[in-house]
């Protein structure tokens, strides 16, 4: 018991204390210049955040993000994981293709992806005029839907490896036989899909959907660093939101509200996921 | 005969469609390869082409007149090398720590199995799971108020907290892989808890501590969140943070934008090139239960 104490000591300090605190922080009028005391004020600055246009939007950017962000990694997630385990031959040269993205820092990545989208000198305008698959170019990161599209892209591309190598290890536990059973009886293809491996790798695939969610929620680098959360604010999470507000503004109230908010949130997200785990563990 | 006639064609026939099959998967493998290199190859591409040949329309794919002069520039004109040198120090201090600290609570979890050592670490994974936004308004003011702000050991007890559950879990995972007659012979030859851990248990761990080492270090070295607030004096930054802050700094300097970011990304492509198996069972340890 002994041995876990610094350990836990460190993690609390850091992660426990701190979010407690700013939950304090956030029923009080905070302020980062003065020196206080602070009044309690209840939910006063909730009730004037939820009163911003821009926290809307913000907390509406995130659900967008992250759910249809989520829903194509899990699509090319249990695609890229099918491909996986089917080749087994390749898999030290696509173990190095597919780890890539995972260890590339986001917010470098972000950039990388901002110079490639960029409309005057980008490679993507570049090569689709050359391959002559658009008539002029696009400002891929000019207007508000478009640069949400191709912010999601950009998560997409990073995340879905990641998401594949947690459906990768269900998929490694289905075990041939029952295929071999199938063929036999003789199940299509889909069949075999939908009545055996989705069932078995079910659990592997909750599990990367809730690890993938609560990173897209809390998303800040890669607007931060892709759109500055532009043009007009349609790509700003709440993450960058809050940051703003805190370190921007020195608005210390309201963005501790913009945390509170989004962490809470992120609880309900978790468990949800947790309930669905559950219930299929009942169920089986 | 022709029964065996028969037998050869459709043996054939399976093996023409097997090398089909192959080759079917080697042209996924190939455009996989392609669709998940091709940025860093086109930053590296950017990389070696002086300012004018960046800046121009229609742009060549290969560099006309390559050169390494952005890679003398960037060292410089800006303060790439400080930066590297301040993410090599914060991520290897803050490693260390974490594996003193994972390995000695993963064993009391995992080879002590105290009462609650299970919920114990279910606290850790889910503390994991807190968002960077909820603690960084405290996190700033205390830090302030300790005189933390824009130093390393600021830096690093924040990681340390931040990425300790993570090493913890890979630890814990493998150190119950470990059989159990070890430590009896150790410990009826008298050897302490601590002694145990640095003697016996780490050694025959290396490759798990190994793992969790360098999944703390690609960690460290990419989080962008904790360093932009708590460093945020220029010769102190990571650099992730100091490269993603060129934009603001020095107005689209894209020749030194691409080359200090591939600069910044290779130490941590070699690591993942090179462990890779390593870290892709760190990554997935426990998600099979």
């Amino acid at each position: 018991m002994l041995l876990v104490v610094p350990a836990l000591a460190i993690v609390l300090a850091v992660l426990l204390f701190p979010t407690i605190n700013t939950a304090r922080i956030s029923l009080t009028d905070f302020s980062l210049t003065d020196t206080g005391p602070f009044e309690f004020v209840g939910l006063e600055n909730y009730r004037r955040a939820l009163g911003i246009g821009e926290f809307h939007s913000a907390i509406r950017t995130t659900i967008v993000f992250t759910v249809v962000g989520v829903l194509f990694q899990g699509l090319f997630g249990l695609m890229l994981a099918m491909f996986l385990n089917k080749a087994m031959k390749m898999r030290g040269l696509l173990r190095a293709t597919i780890l890539f993205p995972w260890a590339l820092p986001t917010a470098l990545n972000a950039i990388i992806w901002r110079w490639m989208y960029s409309a005057d000198f980008g490679v993507f305008n570049f090569l689709l005029l050359r391959f002559g698959l658009i008539d002029s170019r696009i400002n891929w990161l000019g207007t508000p839907d478009m640069a949400m599209a191709s912010m999601i892209f950009v998560a997409v591309w990073k995340t879905s490896s990641f998401m594949a190598l947690i459906i990768l290890t269900g998929l490694q536990t289905v075990p041939g036989d029952l295929y071999e059973a199938a063929r036999i009886d003789g199940a299509s293809k889909w069949q075999q899909f939908k009545r055996i491996t989705f069932p078995l790798i079910t659990p592997a695939f909750i599990l990367a959907l809730l690890l993938r969610s609560m990173d897209a929620f809390r998303a800040f680098e890669l607007p931060f660093a892709l759109t500055d959360g532009g043009p007009a604010r349609a790509t700003q999470t709440m993450a960058l939101y809050g940051y703003r507000q805190l370190f921007d503004f020195l608005n210390f109230d309201v963005g501790s509200t913009v945390a509170v908010t989004q962490f809470v949130m992120l609880l309900a997200l978790g468990l949800l996921y947790i309930w669905l785990l559950r219930r299929r563990e009942r169920t089986l | 005969m022709a029964a065996a006639e028969k037998g050869a064609y459709a043996m054939r026939a399976i093996t023409v469609r097997y090398t089909g099959n192959q080759l079917l998967q080697y042209g996924v493998a190939i455009l996989l390869a392609v669709i998940f290199f091709f940025p860093v190859v086109w930053m590296f591409l950017t990389s070696l082409k002086p300012a004018g040949e960046i800046y121009a329309w229609p742009p060549h794919f290969f560099p006309q007149a390559p050169t390494i002069i952005n890679y003398f520039r960037v060292f410089t004109q800006s303060l790439l090398g400080r930066y590297i040198l301040n993410s090599m120090i914060v991520s290897s201090f803050s490693a260390v720590a974490v594996i003193v600290l994972a390995s000695m609570a993963a064993y009391g979890i995992a080879r002590i199995g105290f009462r609650g050592s299970s919920l114990v670490l279910v606290v850790f994974i889910g503390l994991a799971m807190f968002p960077q936004l909820a603690i960084v308004p405290s996190i700033f003011t205390w830090f302030r108020d300790l005189g933390l702000i824009n130093t390393y050991v600021g830096i690093v007890i924040a990681y340390v907290g931040l990425f300790t559950p993570i090493a913890l879990w890979i630890l814990t995972v493998y150190f119950r892989t470990i059989p159990s007659d070890l430590e009896e012979s150790a410990r009826i030859d008298g050897c302490g808890m601590l002694r145990m851990i640095s003697h016996i248990i780490l050694p025959v761990s290396i490759p798990g501590v190994v793992t969790a080492a360098l999944i703390v270090i690609i960690q460290t070295w990419n989080e962008f969140f904790l360093a932009l607030v708590i460093l945020s004096r220029n010769h102190l930054r990571t650099a992730t943070v100091g490269i993603a802050l060129y934009p603001g700094e020095y107005a689209f300097p894209w020749d030194l934008i691409t080359t200090a970011t591939f600069m910044a990304i290779l130490p941590i492509f070699f690591l993942t090139l090179v462990f890779q198996r390593r870290i892709i069972g760190g990554l997935t340890a426990g998600a099979i239960r």
